[in-house]
């Protein structure tokens, strides 16, 4: 469903590729984590894949055709996967409700969306998501008067009205609590199993990663050092993943 | 301990700057010797003469509309270049390089050399006055909104991109929520400015309050001046009111 064939991102400027050669490929059904180290590449991959990073090289194919970087091409890829934010990225000053209709924006022309005119089946749609997430009742709140869970909780029912077929999430609970974390990822979880949406998820909790995931990813440097299951990522992974350049140092003394 | 030798060069020539400034400026505090001159004009203000006040109210609300209009247009045109006089949501450099010279290069003409200019083809009268302020205001305006755009959270334009949605609708939605309380109280001080402008154009004929303050002032009319002065102090108390109420509704 989603193959990347020789990826590799280098940012203006920098020596060294944020993301080396990747190579990998994803089916519909599977839970990734993808683990690693701050500044090994794990945002860097995970904005590829919608385009939010253009690879320097090499390609990304969806469904089989080749992910262009045309305006229009784009935003028909995009539309088709929703991401969730460490930050949340709400709009402030709007409601619940209207922010996870922004969600529905790649689909209804330019003149719709600044007028507002939604259907009530999409509006109906929404609200159906809202409750799905568990925000019932709450979507005329203003969302900056939300806990940080239920801003989340948002973010995933922006996303999940869109439709769409692979769910991304860039580091989506590292500014929650331990047991708001659990709660977002068991949603995401039930999500992926009702729906059956390959979903891509940024952790630093290697816990979270190993209870929820049915396929973990290591990035070190930007390159793969571990692409299995869950089973399989026992401590010594958990070392070469974690450890830094200057305790090698250290040991090697 | 606080003061080093550079910082006392520094007052140094703060004190110079002071002085050539005086004498520019032919600034003498001497020549108040001549203060009871201005007691005895100031008692000729007294007592108010309010038989032309129903006139007087007509012409502030003149001069509430020119600066409302003025300001209000001058937003309206002003919000959408600021878009394109933003670095962050300008389509490309030479886009955003143009809107940013275009409207300091309004924002530069004074309001009264825009009314002198208009009056030649539009005459006397307010209309020149509101175009004048409308100039003025799309280049003041469309700096400061621009850059509350520059300043923006890039979170939910991020958000707004990863939808799906065409770029300028993803500027729009994610920015314009984030910066409109900003947005507003910059209008309404810009209003508040507007409404002094409008006093200064009706000295050169722009008509409303400020035409009638300068027509009583010239026929030596001090008892309806007073009363001028005092309309116009309360006009501008109750727009700076009505302009922390409504940022405050708005937060």
């Amino acid at each position: 469903m989603l193959e990347l064939k020789n990826v590799s991102v280098r940012y203006p400027g920098m020596k060294d590729n944020a993301l080396s050669d990747l190579n990998l490929s994803f089916e519909k059904n599977e839970f990734v984590c993808v683990l690693g180290k701050s500044g090994a590449g794990k945002s860097t991959f995970i904005r590829c894949i919608n385009g939010l990073q253009q690879p320097t090289e090499g390609e990304i194919h969806f469904d089989g055709t080749p992910m262009s970087f045309q305006k229009e091409e784009l935003r028909q890829i995009r539309r088709e996967m929703g991401m969730v934010f460490q930050h949340f990225n709400l709009i402030p000053r709007m409601s619940v409700l209207q922010n996870v209709l922004t969600g529905r924006f790649g689909y209804r022309s330019t003149f719709k969306n600044l007028v507002g005119w939604f259907t009530s089946e999409e509006i109906q749609e929404a609200k159906r998501i809202i409750a799905e997430v568990g925000l019932t009742e709450m979507e005329n709140r203003r969302v900056e008067n939300l806990s940080g869970g239920q801003k989340q909780r948002v973010g995933i029912a922006r996303a999940l009205v869109q439709h769409p077929r692979i769910l991304l999430g860039d580091e989506p609970v590292a500014s929650l609590d331990p047991g708001t974390s659990n709660r977002i990822f068991s949603l995401l979880q039930d999500i992926h199993e009702r729906l059956g949406l390959l979903t891509i998820i940024n952790v630093h909790d290697i816990e979270l990663a190993k209870r929820y995931a049915t396929r973990i990813i290591a990035l070190k440097d930007g390159e793969l050092i571990f692409d299995g299951k869950p089973e399989d990522f026992t401590s010594a992974e958990y070392q070469e993943t974690y450890e830094s350049e200057q305790q090698n140092l250290f040991f090697q003394i | 301990m606080w003061f080093k030798k550079r910082s006392l060069i520094i007052y140094a020539l703060l004190v110079v700057a002071i002085f050539i400034s005086m004498r520019l400026t032919e600034f003498d505090l001497t020549k108040f010797r001549d203060f009871r001159n201005m007691i005895d004009f100031l008692s000729q203000w007294f007592p108010m003469d309010f038989t032309r006040l129903p006139g007087m109210l007509e012409d502030t609300l003149a001069t509430l509309a020119m600066a409302f209009l003025g300001s209000f247009l001058g937003l309206i045109i002003g919000l959408p270049l600021s878009f394109l006089a933003a670095r962050n949501t300008a389509h490309s450099k030479p886009v955003f390089h143009f809107f940013r010279v275009a409207l300091s290069f309004v924002r530069s003409v004074p309001e009264i050399v825009f009314g002198l200019i208009l009056l030649t083809t539009l005459g006397l009268g307010p209309f020149p006055a509101v175009l004048a302020i409308t100039f003025h205001n799309i280049g003041v305006m469309g700096k400061l909104i621009s850059e509350l755009i520059e300043a923006a959270d890039t979170g939910p334009q991020e958000a707004m991109k990863a939808v799906g949605a065409k770029r300028w609708v993803a500027s729009l939605f994610s920015i314009l929520p984030q910066i409109w309380p900003n947005v507003l109280s910059n209008f309404f001080y810009r209003f508040e400015v507007a409404i002094r402008t409008s006093l200064i154009l009706g000295f050169i004929g722009g008509g409303g309050i400020g035409q009638r303050l300068f027509n009583d002032f010239n026929t030596f009319n001090y008892s309806s001046v007073s009363l001028d002065v005092l309309i116009i102090m309360v006009m501008v108390i109750l727009v700076d009111s009505l302009g922390s109420f409504v940022r405050n509704r708005v937060i």
